[in-house]
C-alpha cells in the first residue's frame, strides 16, 4: 500500500503544526498549575488566558463566559444537565439525530424525572422550527439542537430555532462540535445561550473542548471539586490542550473561509464522480445546506463495513454508517430518523474531507470505490438486503 | 490490522463467488440479529462436492469465510459436510476476532443446509 487518503475528518483531525509548536512548551517548560500563585503557575495561567481570549474573540463573546472541558461529550453533558439541574424539574426539547452525548444525557434526565421531547427530521435531516415551537410547553426549561449533524452533515436552522426559544424565554443549547471553526456562528443573532465546541475536529488536540455559557444563564456544575473555571467545572485545566485549542481557533479564523470554498468543491467532485461511476448510489443529507467536507453516500445492497474494509485495504480511511458489533448490526439512527430505507441505510459510508484533502485524493477515492462496490455486489444474493 | 492476511486475501479476491445454474443442493443461513447472510450452491458427483458457488451479504469476514470455506469443501463427501463445524471455517481464514465469530457460524450453517438439500434431492426427498 503506498497511497494513504484520510477522509474521516468528522471523526478527528491531525494537529496543525502551528498548534503543536505552540503547545509543546506547556508540557515541560511552562508546566505549572495555573491556580498556583508563583511564577511557574503564572506562566501557565498566561497561556490559559491567551487561549481564552482567542476563543472569545473568535466567537464574539466575553472570555469569562467560556468553560474549558475534556471533550465535546463533557461540554454537551454540562450544557444539558447543568441547565436541567439548575431548574430541578421540567421539560426539554431535543431531536432524534443529536450526538449520543446529548441523547443519552437526555435519556438519563428522563430517568431522573425530567420530560423530554425528541423531534423528528425530514428526509434531508432538517428539524422544522415550527415543530420546536409546537413542542414548547409551560414547563419547558431547555432546548438542545445540534448545529450540524456529524454523520450526514445537514446544517440545522439554529437561528430560526433560537428566535423561537428566545421568544418563549427558553434557554437554547447548541452542539456546534462539527461546525465550530468550519462555519460562521453568530451566537447573538441566533439567540444561542450555550454552545459546545471541540478542539480535535479543527486540527487541535484531543481531550480538550469548551462550553460557552451566556452571562446570566442559570446553570449548575456537573463536576465538583476546586474552584476552577469560575466554579463551573472543577479540575486542574489541561493547559497544553487549551493552549492548542486557542491556537487552532486562531488558525481557523485565518483559513476557514477559503478552506470552506475549496473543500465544498472537492466534496461535490467526490459525489459527482461516484454518482457517475457507481450505480445505485445516493447522497444522504441536505443537497446544499451541508457541512463543507461531508458526503454520506449509500451503496444499495452492500454492507457499509465491507466497503470501509475494502477501501481501508487501498489506504483510504472512511467510516461506516452502520456498525456490526458482537454479531448485531444496526443502521445509523440518524438515517433511520430521516426515513432512509433499510437496504440503503445499511450501505451508508461517510466521507469527510479536510484541509489536507486534494483533488488527486478525491479522484483516487472515486477510482477505488467503483471496483470495491462492484466486487461486493458480485457476491451479494439478489434481494438479500 | 485485526484480520489475518489469509482473511484479507480472500476478502479482496473471493473465490467461487456467484450463482450456479441447476445446482444439486442449495442452502442458506442468516445470522439472527445481524443480517449477515450466506447462500451456497453445490454440484455433486459420485457423492462428492465437485463444484461450489456462494453469495453473501455481510461484513468483510463473512465474505472471506465463505470464499475460504468454498475452497475447503470441494472434493469432500457431501455427508461429511452435514457435520461441518464453524471452527473449521474459522481455521480456513486463520482465525476471527471475537466480535466476528458469527462469520464462521453463518458460513458453516449455509454449507450444512446445502449439503442436506443435496442429500434430500438425491434420495428423492427422504433424508
Amino acid at each position: 500500500m503506498s497511497r494513504r487518503v484520510y477522509l474521516d475528518h468528522n471523526a478527528s483531525t491531525p494537529v496543525h503544526p502551528e498548534v503543536l509548536a505552540e503547545m509543546l512548551p506547556y508540557f515541560s517548560e511552562s508546566f505549572g498549575n495555573p491556580s498556583s500563585v508563583h511564577g511557574f503557575g503564572r506562566e501557565a495561567r498566561a497561556g490559559l488566558d491567551t487561549a481564552r481570549e482567542r476563543v472569545a474573540r473568535f466567537l464574539g463573546v466575553a472570555p469569562e463566559e467560556l468553560v474549558f472541558t475534556s471533550g465535546g461529550t463533557e461540554s454537551d453533558n454540562l450544557g444539558v444537565k447543568g441547565l436541567a439541574w439548575a431548574r430541578g424539574r421540567g421539560h426539554l426539547i431535543t431531536s432524534k439525530i443529536e450526538h449520543h452525548a446529548v441523547l443519552r444525557a437526555c435519556q438519563w434526565l428522563e430517568s431522573q424525572g425530567f420530560a423530554v421531547t425528541y423531534l423528528g427530521v425530514d428526509e434531508h435531516g432538517v428539524i422544522d422550527p415550527d415543530e420546536v415551537k409546537r413542542a414548547i410547553r409551560p414547563d419547558t426549561i431547555g432546548i438542545s439542537i445540534m448545529h450540524a449533524n456529524s454523520e450526514v452533515g445537514t446544517i440545522q436552522p439554529v437561528a430560526a430555532i433560537g428566535a423561537i426559544a428566545r421568544e418563549h424565554g427558553v434557554p437554547f443549547h447548541v452542539d456546534a462540535v462539527q461546525t465550530f471553526g468550519k462555519l460562521d456562528i453568530d451566537v447573538a443573532a441566533a439567540h444561542i445561550d450555550l454552545l459546545s465546541f471541540s478542539a480535535h475536529k479543527i486540527y487541535g488536540p484531543k481531550g480538550v473542548a469548551g462550553l460557552w455559557i451566556r452571562k446570566g444563564t442559570k446553570m449548575v456544575s456537573v463536576q465538583h471539586g476546586g474552584e476552577h473555571e469560575r466554579r463551573r467545572r472543577a479540575g486542574t485545566e489541561n493547559v497544553p490542550g487549551i493552549v492548542g485549542l486557542g491556537k487552532a481557533v486562531e488558525v481557523r479564523g485565518r483559513e476557514m473561509h477559503d478552506e470552506r470554498r475549496r473543500v465544498t468543491a472537492l466534496r461535490d467532485r467526490l459525489w459527482e464522480g461516484i454518482r457517475a461511476r457507481v450505480p445505485d448510489a445516493r447522497l444522504n443529507g441536505h443537497p446544499t445546506e451541508r457541512l463543507p467536507g461531508t458526503a454520506n453516500i449509500s451503496y444499495r445492497g452492500v454492507e457499509s463495513e465491507s466497503v470501509v474494509l475494502g477501501l481501508d485495504l487501498k489506504g483510504i480511511g472512511v467510516s461506516a454508517g452502520s456498525a456490526c458489533t458482537s454479531g448485531s448490526v444496526e443502521p445509523s439512527y440518524v438515517l433511520v430518523a430521516m426515513g432512509v430505507p433499510l437496504d440503503w441505510a445499511m450501505g451508508a459510508v461517510r466521507h469527510s474531507l479536510g484541509r489536507s484533502t486534494t483533488a488527486e485524493d478525491v479522484d483516487y477515492v472515486i477510482e477505488s470505490v467503483e471496483p470495491t462496490v462492484r466486487k461486493l455486489r458480485a457476491a451479494m444474493p439478489v434481494g438479500a438486503a | 490490522m485485526r484480520y489475518s492476511p489469509a482473511l484479507l486475501e480472500h476478502f479482496l479476491n473471493p473465490r467461487n463467488a456467484g450463482l450456479m445454474r441447476e445446482p444439486d443442493g442449495v442452502g442458506a443461513e442468516e445470522y439472527e440479529g445481524c443480517g449477515d447472510l450466506a447462500r451456497f450452491f453445490l454440484r455433486v458427483r459420485d457423492g462428492r462436492v465437485s463444484e461450489v458457488r456462494f453469495q453473501t451479504y455481510g461484513c468483510g469476514p463473512t465474505i472471506a469465510a465463505a470464499s475460504a470455506a468454498s475452497e475447503r469443501v470441494r472434493g469432500r463427501a457431501v455427508e461429511e459436510l452435514l457435520s461441518l463445524k464453524p471452527q473449521e471455517v474459522e481455521d480456513a481464514v486463520d482465525g476471527l476476532p471475537d466480535d466476528r465469530k458469527h462469520a464462521a457460524d453463518v458460513v458453516a450453517g449455509a454449507l450444512r443446509a446445502a449439503a442436506l438439500d443435496a442429500l434430500r434431492r438425491q434420495r428423492g426427498g427422504v433424508c
